[in-house]
């Protein structure tokens, strides 16, 4: 059998409709206006720097049936707007939906005058006040601690660190070994001159992380999610979530210089938070990590392979301590559907047998 | 919008006609006339440009890829078409004919020693729209490289193919002569410039060589999983499922390469020579800001520095106060509570005034502290 089964008519055809979808799709781009993000309403309650912390806001006051607020602690790369994207994805919406009484940690945009931000001065100092104003809010002695990405990691670093303030720790699809055989990033920044990069640039450009980032599947997010789109484009809505998303994958703030620098080099080049050896401030164990902790990871996850988050089981302190895979990718496990309906509530109702 | 709609109908209307030009052909056997340009892109670049400039903001760039996309995939239909008029193999001898120029292009590019070029291996525009497909790891560092260095795109891809060694040549001789003089320090500062440049070049074109073999190899990737299907009986039946083919094929070719410890080597070598040039600029322009009195970034860089280093220290200093101050309420409450409790069985609605009294005592506790 010949590898080609295609009559010139339906070729013909095939491109003339290719056609037909550009141009009404770029009608629908005219009319496209504002793309929103972060949707559920919320409140800020502390400021420090480009730092800010928010307490969304539950029109249900009852809903909140947790005692413990939960605070959502963001990576430093994108931002945390992924987790509240739109109306019907949002982490954010299911978990107060689950009863919980949610903040987040909004690192901002970083410039030069934070080069010298490091990681001490973010575990230690601006997520530690963040912790300590909703202690006082509250009038409590620990919160729960969700974190997400690096983000996770941070919060793991921060409940080995303090783990008086921690009720419970739940963290999403974070790397805890930073070297595992199919991490690419890992393996690509192995001879990175981290110190060149950080002195030569002070800050590390959001853009260069994002072309970093779109390196990881060169053809498939740079060529054929754009041909992809073609099928949506006569569905305004989805032109519309099309371009939110694209409007979070370019939103990359810049990374303050000394904490890329530790970061790139403690973790991903020399792998200290599971190897050992790391210091925040103060030396990092994860076998400090007493309270219980979910690990939730993503099976098809390209940027932190889920043995990069399962390395955390029988590592830490705690004997409480729970996996949740979910079958879906590094950003679908926020916004699917699927992971709508049974992520959030499987946090919640960890969260709630444990609060 | 009037106008927009206007050159959206132009378009599909010559779209359609094109294409109906092409079934008439291929109906009646006829090969279709070898044209320099493509019809097709060029028909969407007429229509992309006369629109686009009403697009607004929101979904601009988007479309712009989406357009670069296209190109790629317009220029793949035609190339296959072009041969599949008479094609009694149902295309076969044009996408092999098209897969065999790019694996002799990557061949010789990989070979020369060159930034790619597809002008240079496939003149008068018969590559014209292909590297969209094929080029998407370079076009990313291109990016990122212009990101980082204040050039127009990647500056090397200034450097033609035959002017590249000739070009190494000369710059070595200028390195090689020792500086001298009353300028020597600048001439050195130059002539690590030179060198720097000449490291980034080096590395630029070694990563650019590796992915021409990796075109090869993904070349040859592609026509096999063809034959894999043909043996399997499961066809291509669309450009669609064509491309997809690919782009499987391509991802799974590259993410091969980029984790062997070759790629990790020219990765880093590429990064770390980019970077050090850049420094070196970054150290040039200091020297000038400082000849003219200016503040230099070094220098700022040591304010920023001292500057967090202080804000650090600052707001240690608040938290130890706060601590203390809780330490203080505490023991005041330990100190007083017994007097208030008795003082509020005696006289309860003087409570209130008597609990302010306690604050003048606590103070030497804390000084004595």
């Amino acid at each position: 059998m010949l590898p080609f089964d295609m009559r010139p008519d339906a070729v013909m055809q095939e491109l003339t409709n290719y056609g037909q979808k550009l141009s009404h799709g770029m009608k629908n781009l005219m009319e496209v206006g504002e793309i929103s993000t972060g949707v559920t309403p919320k409140t800020v309650v502390y400021r420090e720097d480009k730092l800010t912390l928010y307490r969304f806001q539950n029109p249900n006051k009852d809903a909140i049936t947790s005692k413990v607020p939960l605070l959502i602690v963001y990576a430093l790369v994108n931002r945390p707007y992924m987790t509240d994207i739109q109306e019907n994805r949002s982490t954010v919406k299911a978990l107060m939906d689950a009863g919980q009484d949610v903040y987040l940690v909004d690192w901002g945009y970083p410039d030069r005058a934070d080069r010298y931000l490091t990681l001490d001065d973010y575990i230690n100092g601006y997520l530690d006040r963040c912790v300590d104003v909703i202690c006082e809010r509250h009038r409590v002695p620990k919160i729960n601690i969700l974190g997400i990405c690096q983000g996770g990691t941070f919060s793991l670093c921060y409940s080995a660190l303090h783990p008086d303030k921690v009720k419970n720790l739940v963290t999403m699809v974070t790397p805890v070994d930073f070297q595992t055989p199919d991490n690419m990033l890992s393996h690509w920044v192995q001879q990175v001159d981290a110190d060149l990069v950080v002195d030569t640039l002070g800050n590390v450009p959001g853009e260069m992380l994002n072309w970093t980032f779109l390196n990881l599947k060169p053809y498939q997010l740079m060529g054929q999610k754009y041909l992809g789109l073609l099928d949506t484009l006569d569905d305004p809505e989805a032109l519309k979530n099309f371009l939110r998303m694209e409007k979070w994958i370019f939103d990359s703030p810049d990374q303050a210089g000394e904490a890329f620098r530790q970061f790139i080099k403690d973790f991903y080049q020399q792998n200290k938070l599971l190897k050992g050896g790391l210091e925040i401030g103060e030396p990092v164990s994860l076998k400090n990590i007493s309270m219980p902790v979910l690990n939730v990871f993503a099976e098809q996850d390209h940027l932190v392979p889920p043995d990069a988050s399962r390395a955390m089981r029988g590592k830490l302190g705690t004997k409480d301590y729970t996996e949740l895979s979910f079958p879906g990718g590094h950003i679908g496990i926020y916004v699917s559907g699927k992971a709508q309906k049974t992520v959030p509530p499987a946090i919640g109702k960890w969260l709630d047998e444990r609060s | 919008m009037g106008n927009t709609n206007n050159w959206m109908d132009n378009w599909l209307d010559s779209q359609q006609k094109y294409w109906n030009a092409w079934a008439d052909m291929a109906q009646r056997g006829m090969k279709a006339p070898e044209a320099p340009k493509s019809p097709m892109q060029e028909g969407l670049n007429q229509w992309w440009n006369a629109v686009s400039s009403m697009a607004p903001p929101v979904g601009r760039e988007v479309f712009d890829r989406l357009m670069d996309v296209s190109k790629g995939y317009f220029s793949m239909a035609e190339r296959f078409m072009a041969g599949n008029q008479a094609d009694p193999q149902g295309g076969l001898e044009a996408i092999n004919g098209w897969l065999d120029g790019m694996q002799k292009m990557w061949t010789d590019w990989s070979q020369s020693g060159a930034n790619f070029r597809p002008d240079a291996f496939f003149p008068m525009g018969q590559m014209k729209g292909l590297t969209t497909f094929w080029d998407l790891p370079m076009d990313t560092w291109n990016r990122l490289a212009a990101n980082v260095v204040p050039m127009p795109g990647d500056f090397t891809q200034a450097f033609h193919p035959e002017g590249a060694q000739p070009m190494r040549d000369q710059m070595n001789k200028f390195l090689s002569i020792p500086a001298v003089g009353y300028t020597r320090e600048a001439q050195e500062q130059y002539q690590v410039l030179a060198q720097k440049q000449m490291d980034y070049l080096a590395a630029m074109q070694a990563y650019q060589a590796a992915f021409g073999k990796l075109g090869v190899e993904t070349t040859q990737a592609f026509q096999k999983s063809l034959q894999v299907r043909a043996q399997e009986g499961k066809p291509i039946t669309s450009l669609r499922e064509l491309y997809d083919q690919w782009v499987e094929m391509s991802e799974q070719a590259y993410a091969d390469f980029v984790m062997t410890v070759e790629y990790q080597t020219l990765y880093g070598r590429l990064v770390n020579t980019l970077l050090a040039l850049k420094q070196q600029m970054a150290r040039m322009v200091d020297q000038t800001l400082e000849a003219m009195h200016m503040p230099t970034h070094a220098e700022i860089s040591t304010l920023q520095c001292r500057q967090q280093e202080l804000r650090r220290d600052n707001l240690k200093l608040h938290k130890e106060i706060k601590g203390l101050q809780a330490q203080i309420e505490a023991l005041r409450k330990a100190v007083l509570q017994p007097e208030q409790a008795d003082e509020a069985a005696e006289e309860a609605p003087k409570a209130a005034v008597k609990k302010a009294a306690p604050a003048k005592r606590a103070t030497p506790a804390a000084k004595a502290k």
